[in-house]
C-alpha cells in the first residue's frame, strides 16, 4: 500500500518534470539565436550617448526582446564608468542573472557578467566567466579584453600577453592598445606604453568616455615620465571630451601637486571628492592636505576612508589593495597586513605583492617586506609608489645602497604627484 | 464611529509591526542608490495666488559622514544655501524668490555600517497672482549621483498641464524602485502651463487628469469602490465588511472557484454536513493566506519575484492537488467495490456497510481539497489589498480580504450542504442500487478529470 502510494507520487512528479522540461526546451528552440537582437541594438546606436542608449534598450527589453538584455547591461556598466553611480551594477547584475538563467551559454551575457565581476574585484570569477564565454562561442573576440584584464590582475602576465596578442592581431582597436600600454607600463617600458596609448587615442572609441579614459591614462604616463606639459595637455583633452570625468580631474590634482602648487592641488582634489568620494580620491585629498601642513583637515578627510571601509566590510568586500596600503600608511598596521594578505590571496598580482610588502614593512618587518617588494618589482615596474615602498623597506632592512637607488627611481618617475610620500622619501635620502 | 476607529487602530498596529519586520533588513543594508548618492525631489503645486514647493533631500551615508562635524543648524544652513542658489522658480518669465513656508524637518535615519543618513523636508512658498507659465528648475547638488525629480501636484483653483510626470514611485524618497529596467529619475526641470480650474493636473504618464486629494486611480470593482469610499471616510466598517462578504459570496459563483470539485468530492466520499462546513472553513483560511502571501510578495519581494509569475505555479499546484485527491477518492471507491463484492460471497447481511461516512483519511482529503480550491487568490482581492497598502489603510484592506474569503467559503459551503442533502434524498428514493453505488465512482472520475484539465492548462503557462 505505502509503496504503491509512494510510487504513484513519484510517477506523477516525474511526469510533471518531464512535461515541464519538454516545454522549456521548446521555448529555447523557439527563441532562436540569442545574440542577434542584442548585437543589433548595440551596433545600430554606437555613437548615441549612453543615456539614450540605455533608454532605447530598456524599451527593447520591456517589449520582450530579452536578447537585448546583455547590451543593456553593457550600457549600465558604461554608465558606471562615466558617473561612478554603482547602483547600475545592481541593475546589470539582475539583468545578467536573468539572461543566464534563460540560457547558461549566452556568450554576450557571459562577457558582460565577467566585466561586472572584474569591476567588483572578483577576478577569479571574471576569468571563469570569460572562459565560459569563449567556450560558448568559439572564435569570438568579445571575451578577450576582460580575459586579459583578469589574467593581469591574477598575476598571470605571460598568459595575459598571449591572449592580448591574439586580440591585437585580429582587432587592433582602442581596447587592445590600452591594454598593451598597461602591460608595457608594468614592465617599466614607459616610451612603449606611451606609444601604445597614443595609438589608442587615434583609434578612438564609440563614446566620449573612451577617449577621456585613454587620454587620462596618457596623462598619467606623461606625469610618470616627468613631462608635465604633455600630461596637462592629455588631461585637458580628456576633460574636453567629458567635462566632469573624475579620473582626469583627479589627474589634474596630481599634476598640480607635482608642479608644487599644493593649495591648487587640494582645491582640485576637493572638487573631485565632493562629486565622487571614492577611497582613491579621498586618500589623494587627505595626503595632499597632510603634505601641505593642514594636519587637522587631512586627518579629518582620511576618516572618510575608514567610514567607506566599514560600508565595504558590511557588504562583505574586504580585499582592496588600496585600503590595505591606506591602513599601513594611516591606520592600524596589523589590519593593513591582514587586508594585504587577503588581497594577495584574492588576486596574486604585483600590486597586491607590493601592498603586502608595504604593510609588512610598516608593521616593523622590513626584511619580509623587502622580499615581497622584490616580488612586486619582478617585471621591472617603475611605478613610483612601488619603488618608494621598496626603497623604504631596503633602508629599514639595512640595505642602504639599494634603498637610496629605489627612492631615486621613485622620485624620477612621478612620486612628486604624491607630495606626502615625496617629502618622506627626500627625508630618508638625507 | 468610535469602535470603527479603535478596530482599525489595533489592526494598524499589528500590521505596522508586520511591515516593520519586512522593512527592517532593508534599512540595515546599503543605500539602494549607492552610499554616496544625494537624492532630491521638489514637489510643486500652483494655486491662483501662490506656488508651493516641498523640497525633499535624502543624503546617503558618505555625504552625511562628510558633514559629521557640523551641527544640525549648520547642516540646515548649508542645504538652505544650496537650495537658495540652485532651486530656481520662474513665473511668466520672471524669477521669483522662494521663501520658507513652515518648519524644515531634518532627521538622521540609520544607514549601513553603523553610519547615518540625512533626510530633510523643506517647505517653500512664493506669492504670485494668477500665474500662467511656471518653471521650476532644480540644479541642486550638480554632478552627484542619485534620484533627482521635480514632481507637479494638483492644487485648488487651477488646471495645470505639466511636461513631466506627476508620479512619485519613491514615496518622497523613502523607497526606490529596484527594477532592473529603469534608471534613477533625473528630472531637473518642470514646465507647467497654468489656467484657472478646479484642481486638475494633466501630466505625461497618467491617462486622465487627476484632481487634488483623490487617489487618482479608476477601479471598476464593486469591492474596490466600496473600499475607496471607506478610505474617504464615507462608509461604516460593518457595511463595508458586509459588502466584502457579499462580493465574495457572489464571486464564488463566477467560473473557476472549485464548485464542481467541491460538490463532486462530497458526493464521491459520501460526505456529511460537517465535512461541507470544514471544506468551507479550509477555503476561507487558504484563500486569505494566499492573498496575504501574494501581498507580501508584491510588497516585500517584488525585487525578486513578480506576483504574476506566481499565478501559473499556484494553478499548477492546485491542479496537481485536485488530481491527487481525485485519484485517491477513485481508488477508495474501487477498493470499496471490491470489498463489497468480496462480502457478497460470504455475508449478505453486511451488504450495505459501505454507507458509512468518510473515514479519518478523508479529513486529509478535505484539507487538500479546500487548499486546492482556495490557494489561487482572486486577482480582485489582491488589487484591494495592494490598493489598501498604497493608501496606508492596510488594516482595513486585510480585514476586508478576510470578509471576502468568508463570503467565498459561504457559497461553497451552502453548495456542499445542498449536495450532501441531495445525496441523502437520492438514497431514500427507490433508485436502482447499481446506479446509486456508481455515483461516487463517477464523481471521483469527475474530480480526476477536472484536476487533469487544470493541470494541463497550468503547465504551458508555467513553462
Amino acid at each position: 500500500m505505502r509503496a504503491r502510494r509512494l510510487f504513484a507520487v513519484v510517477l506523477s512528479f516525474a511526469v510533471a518534470v518531464a512535461v515541464f522540461s519538454a516545454t522549456r526546451g521548446d521555448e529555447r528552440a523557439a527563441a532562436g539565436p540569442p545574440s542577434v537582437g542584442g548585437l543589433a541594438s548595440d551596433d545600430l546606436r554606437p555613437s548615441a550617448d549612453t543615456d539614450a542608449r540605455i533608454a532605447a534598450l530598456q524599451r527593447d527589453v520591456r517589449a520582450g526582446r530579452t536578447a537585448a538584455a546583455p547590451a543593456l547591461a553593457d550600457a549600465y556598466l558604461q554608465k558606471v564608468r562615466e558617473t561612478g553611480d554603482a547602483s547600475f551594477y545592481t541593475r546589470a547584475d539582475t539583468l545578467l542573472r536573468e539572461a543566464l538563467a534563460r540560457n547558461r551559454f549566452d556568450a554576450d551575457a557571459l562577457v558582460e557578467a565577467a566585466t561586472l565581476a572584474a569591476a567588483r574585484h572578483d577576478f577569479r570569477g571574471a576569468l571563469a566567466l570569460a572562459q565560459r564565454a569563449r567556450a560558448a562561442q568559439p572564435g569570438t573576440l568579445a571575451p578577450l579584453p576582460i580575459l586579459v584584464d583578469s589574467l593581469v590582475e591574477l598575476g598571470r602576465y605571460g598568459a595575459a600577453e598571449r591572449a592580448l596578442q591574439r586580440l591585437v592581431d585580429l582587432k587592433p582597436n582602442l581596447t587592445a592598445y590600452a591594454r598593451i600600454s598597461y602591460i608595457r607600463e608594468l614592465y617599466g617600458d614607459l616610451p612603449g606604453a606611451i606609444d601604445a596609448i597614443e595609438r589608442a587615442v587615434s583609434a578612438g572609441g564609440p563614446v566620449p568616455e573612451n577617449v577621456a579614459y585613454v587620454q587620462s591614462l596618457l596623462g598619467g604616463l606623461e606625469l610618470a615620465r616627468g613631462r608635465l606639459g604633455a600630461a596637462r595637455h592629455a588631461y585637458d583633452a580628456a576633460l574636453a571630451a567629458m567635462p566632469s570625468y573624475a579620473p582626469a580631474a583627479a589627474g589634474r590634482a596630481r599634476l598640480a601637486a607635482a608642479e608644487g602648487d599644493l593649495p591648487d592641488a587640494i582645491a582640485r582634489w576637493r572638487r573631485v571628492v565632493d562629486r565622487l568620494p571614492l577611497p582613491e580620491y579621498v586618500i589623494g585629498l587627505g595626503e595632499t592636505e597632510l603634505a601641505a601642513g593642514r594636519r587637522a583637515a587631512g586627518l579629518r578627510d582620511l576618516e572618510l576612508v575608514r567610514a567607506q571601509q566599514k560600508l565595504l566590510a558590511g557588504a562583505g568586500v574586504n580585499t582592496d589593495v588600496e585600503l590595505a596600503i591606506f591602513e599601513a600608511d594611516h591606520g592600524s598596521r596589523a589590519r593593513g597586513v591582514r587586508l594585504a594578505h587577503a588581497a594577495w590571496s584574492n588576486a596574486p598580482s604585483i600590486r597586491s605583492a607590493d601592498a603586502l610588502g608595504w604593510a609588512l614593512t610598516r608593521a616593523g618587518r622590513p626584511e619580509a617586506g623587502l622580499r615581497w617588494a622584490h616580488r612586486a618589482l619582478r617585471l621591472g615596474t617603475l611605478d613610483p609608489s612601488m619603488r618608494y615602498h621598496a626603497g623604504i623597506a631596503a633602508l629599514a632592512a639595512g640595505r642602504t645602497d639599494e634603498g637610496r637607488s629605489q627612492l631615486r627611481l621613485a622620485i624620477a618617475h612621478g612620486l612628486a604627484a604624491q607630495p606626502l610620500h615625496l617629502a618622506r622619501a627626500r627625508e630618508a635620502l638625507r | 464611529m468610535t469602535p470603527k476607529i479603535s478596530v482599525r487602530r489595533a489592526l494598524a498596529i499589528l500590521v505596522a509591526g508586520l511591515i516593520a519586520c519586512l522593512v527592517g533588513p532593508a534599512v540595515a543594508s546599503a543605500h539602494p542608490l549607492g552610499n554616496f548618492s544625494i537624492n532630491h525631489l521638489a514637489e510643486v503645486s500652483v494655486s491662483p495666488d501662490r506656488v508651493d514647493v516641498r523640497y525633499v533631500l535624502d543624503q546617503a551615508e558618505i555625504p552625511t559622514f562628510q558633514e559629521r562635524d557640523l551641527s544640525d543648524g549648520e547642516v540646515l544652513a548649508r542645504k538652505r544655501a544650496e537650495v537658495d542658489k540652485r532651486l530656481v522658480l520662474t513665473v511668466d518669465g520672471r524669477k521669483v524668490a522662494l521663501v520658507a513656508a513652515g518648519k524644515p524637518v531634518l532627521t538622521h535615519p540609520a544607514g549601513a555600517g553603523g553610519l547615518h543618513t540625512t533626510r530633510l523636508e523643506l517647505p517653500l512658498r512664493a506669492m504670485v497672482s494668477s500665474p500662467g507659465r511656471v518653471e521650476l528648475r532644480d540644479d541642486t547638488f550638480p554632478g552627484r549621483v542619485g534620484w533627482h525629480a521635480v514632481v507637479p501636484r494638483p492644487a485648488a483653483g487651477t488646471a495645470v498641464r505639466s511636461d513631466v510626470p506627476a508620479a512619485d514611485p519613491t514615496n518622497r524618497l523613502r523607497r526606490y524602485p529596484q527594477d532592473a529596467l529603469s534608471s534613477p529619475a533625473d528630472v531637473r526641470v518642470a514646465n507647467l502651463a497654468v489656467a484657472p480650474g478646479d484642481g486638475t493636473l494633466d501630466a505625461p504618464g497618467s491617462d486622465r487628469a487627476i484632481s487634488g486629494g483623490g487617489d487618482g486611480e479608476g477601479r471598476e470593482d464593486v469591492l474596490s469602490r466600496a473600499f475607496s469610499d471607506a478610505a474617504a471616510g464615507k462608509g461604516v466598517l460593518l457595511v463595508l465588511l458586509l459588502t466584502a462578504f457579499a462580493w465574495g459570496a457572489l464571486h464564488a459563483l463566477s467560473p473557476g472557484h472549485g464548485k464542481a470539485m467541491v460538490a463532486a468530492y462530497l458526493v464521491g466520499t459520501r460526505g456529511t454536513a460537517r465535512h461541507a462546513v470544514a471544506l468551507g472553513a479550509t477555503v476561507t483560511v487558504t484563500h486569505t493566506a494566499g492573498v496575504f502571501l501574494l501581498g507580501v510578495v508584491a510588497l516585500g519581494l517584488s525585487e525578486y519575484i513578480l506576483p504574476e509569475d506566481l499565478y501559473p505555479w499556484l494553478n499548477l499546484i492546485s491542479g496537481l492537488m485536485v488530481l491527487g485527491v481525485g485519484a485517491y477518492v477513485l481508488r477508495k471507491n474501487v477498493l470499496r467495490r471490491r470489498a463489497h463484492h468480496h462480502h457478497h460471497h460470504h455475508d449478505h447481511d453486511h451488504g450495505h456497510h459501505h454507507h458509512h461516512g468518510p473515514d479519518e483519511l478523508s479529513w486529509r482529503g478535505i484539507l487538500a481539497m479546500g487548499t486546492a480550491a482556495g490557494i489561487i487568490p482572486c486577482p480582485s482581492a489582491l488589487v484591494v489589498l495592494l490598493g489598501a497598502v498604497a493608501q496606508g489603510e492596510i488594516a482595513l484592506g486585510m480585514l476586508m480580504i478576510v470578509a471576502f474569503s468568508v463570503g467565498l467559503a459561504a457559497t461553497l459551503t451552502i453548495l456542499g450542504l445542498a449536495v450532501v442533502s441531495a445525496g441523502r434524498a437520492i438514497t431514500r428514493l427507490n433508485i436502482p442500487a447499481g446506479f446509486v453505488t456508481a455515483i461516487p465512482a463517477l464523481s471521483a472520475l469527475l474530480i480526476v478529470g477536472v484536476g487533469l484539465v487544470l493541470t494541463l492548462q497550468a503547465v504551458p503557462r508555467v513553462a
